[in-house]
């Protein structure tokens, strides 16, 4: 991991998107001391004033975490497992209690306060790793990947809840895989690759900057053949994967003749998104981690 | 903008407290089938031994054999006990439920987490001696049964016990530590742990070992804490004790520490 430098703000949602291997995990686990960073005198961490090198039980103590992997304890309830993990906090059982019941109502959990871990559905152990994360009240909750898997309602409940928290004064930090969800919910975006910075800034401002407004989708490239020689005007761009090819420009209207031009009509004009950001910086050809 | 609230993580004796917690509160969730064997597996071997085997042998020292055994029992139960937790219980926690993710991201060094783990481990043996006790002394009490226990000396078991399980922890941590695959901790079952049930002195005196294999039985670790719990149940407690005492704390103190240090690779990458 190198060339890595970012700031969060404070009541803001930064968001780390790489593909598989881009070291977006562990970039969240060096804030929180479960992975080292090399120290030398180029790197500085900074987390509320504090080091994770030197500091680490003052960072965790202020920091929430939502793991890629759900991990609770199994043998115990949904309320047991939240009781025992306020006690890594020192949290008076009084003050748990009243905790643990408004994290199980925000999160809707509060019906399946007795069920079993193995009785919940993936949605409800999420929200739950959620509540557990919440538990200390933190300043800075750290989620990984917190809605893969997941289905659209849950996510979009997931997503809402993100938003409360962040209107309400918590710091979000985000991997994730989904670019409607980096959209929804992050202030500022890092794209990673290879350990490395590749872009920064605001998912709009990304939009903007790195990529053209329009798309034009062509997904049948050995049909069209023919109609693929032909020469472009020159505001539009082409990137050709497998069997699609795809046409950028800012002009609509430009895209526009050239999909009339497309005899099969197998076509898609569509506005770009982040995850064609996304493509273009990070590339289409996979690499060993994924 | 250093926050105040940062300064209040917990202190290491309640970090150390809530590791140990975690472990015994999910290990009371089924206390029942959890504390079966330790009070029940006793009654296997006295009926082994009283109805059958114990015909054919013998008078240890002037002790009954049924006894002399009954005295290995109790620390054996909790080498048996901490091994376990600290092999195959470490390493599902580790490997398969991830528990230990979850509690690294709470206020928790990776060294209260192991720390704690030892701890809950001589809590067990603890619990394990003590409960081999119980079931033996009940027995005692009907006169058929052949068995006297010792009491009140024998009370000192659930306390070597502890301390024997501490040592097994250890040493069963710095195992872990090297294991990859879960099978492997086999070859440590049945290659150091069985051996170590026969030839240290708790099925018959290491003194009627060949002279040739004695050194051996003093080198490994459940040879000293049987040989100080029979001194304290026999009333024999001499100098020579110090040597056990000391190679226990030596033992425990030297494995720990490479436990922690290998495992502390494992868990912070």
């Amino acid at each position: 991991m190198e060339n890595l430098s970012f700031d969060v703000f404070s009541n803001s949602c930064f968001g780390f998107l790489g593909p598989n291997g881009a070291g977006k995990t562990t970039l969240m686990k060096m804030i929180y001391g479960r992975c080292r960073r090399t120290v030398n005198a180029d790197g500085m961490m900074d987390i509320f004033g504090y080091d994770p090198a030197g500091n680490e039980l003052s960072i965790k103590y202020l920091c929430g975490v939502v793991p890629q992997e759900d991990n609770l304890d199994e043998e115990l309830n949904v309320i047991q497992n939240l009781k025992l993990f306020a006690r890594f906090y020192d949290v008076p059982a009084p003050e748990a209690i009243q905790r643990i019941e408004a994290l199980l109502e925000f999160l809707e959990l509060a019906e399946k306060r007795t069920s079993l871990i193995r009785e919940l559905s993936g949605g409800m152990k999420r929200r739950l790793v959620i509540a557990r994360a919440l538990l200390n009240q933190p300043k800075l909750l750290i989620l990984d990947e917190p809605t893969t898997g997941l289905d659209p309602q849950v996510r979009h409940l997931i997503w809402d809840k993100l938003r409360q928290l962040k209107n309400q004064g918590t710091t979000l930090l985000l991997t994730t895989h989904y670019m409607e969800e980096a959209f929804q919910l992050c202030d500022r975006l890092m794209i990673m690759h290879k350990g490395q910075n590749i872009m920064q800034g605001g998912p709009k401002e990304l939009l903007k900057e790195h990529i053209e407004s329009y798309v034009l989708e062509l997904t049948d490239a050995d049909a069209s053949e023919e109609f693929l020689k032909r020469p472009l005007p020159s505001d539009i761009r082409k990137d050709s994967a497998g069997q699609t090819v795809r046409f950028y420009s800012n002009e609509i209207d430009s895209l526009k003749t050239v999909a009339d031009n497309i005899l099969t009509g197998q076509y898609y004009l569509r506005q770009s998104t982040l995850e064609d950001v996304f493509l273009k910086a990070t590339g289409r050809m996979l690499n060993d981690r994924q | 903008m250093t926050d105040n609230k940062s300064q209040r993580y917990p202190a290491l004796y309640k970090r150390l407290f809530s590791v140990w917690y975690r472990h015994m509160r999910v290990y009371s969730q089924n206390i029942f089938s959890n504390a079966f064997p330790p009070f029940f597996e006793p009654l296997i071997f006295l009926a082994g031994i009283g109805l059958g085997l114990g015909n054919y042998i013998e008078p240890i020292n002037g002790q009954p054999y049924i006894e002399f055994l009954a005295i290995g029992l109790l620390v054996t139960s909790s080498m048996w006990t901490a091994f376990f937790e600290c092999t195959f219980g470490t390493f599902i926690r580790l490997e398969f439920h991830k528990v230990y993710d979850g509690m690294l991201a709470a206020p928790i060094t990776a060294n209260d987490l192991i720390i704690g783990e030892i701890l809950w481990a001589g809590s067990k043996g603890f619990f394990f001696a003590f409960a081999v006790l119980a079931t033996l002394s009940i027995v005692s009490l009907f006169p058929g049964a052949g068995l006297s226990i010792p009491l009140p000396n024998a009370l000192a078991a659930p306390f070597i016990g502890f301390i024997n399980a501490l040592m097994f922890a250890s040493l069963a941590l710095l195992i872990t530590s090297f294991v990859k695959t879960i099978t492997h901790f086999n070859f440590f079952m049945t290659g150091l742990i069985s051996p170590m049930f026969f030839f240290s002195g708790v099925v018959f005196p290491v003194d009627n070992l060949p002279k040739a294999i004695q050194p051996i039985a003093e080198m490994v670790p459940l040879t000293h804490s049987v040989r100080i719990l029979r001194c304290i149940c026999d009333e024999t407690l001499s100098v020579n004790l110090l040597w056990d005492a000391g190679y226990i704390v030596v033992f425990t103190l030297v494995m720990s520490l490479l436990a922690i240090g290998r495992l502390k690779k494992r868990l912070i990458k």
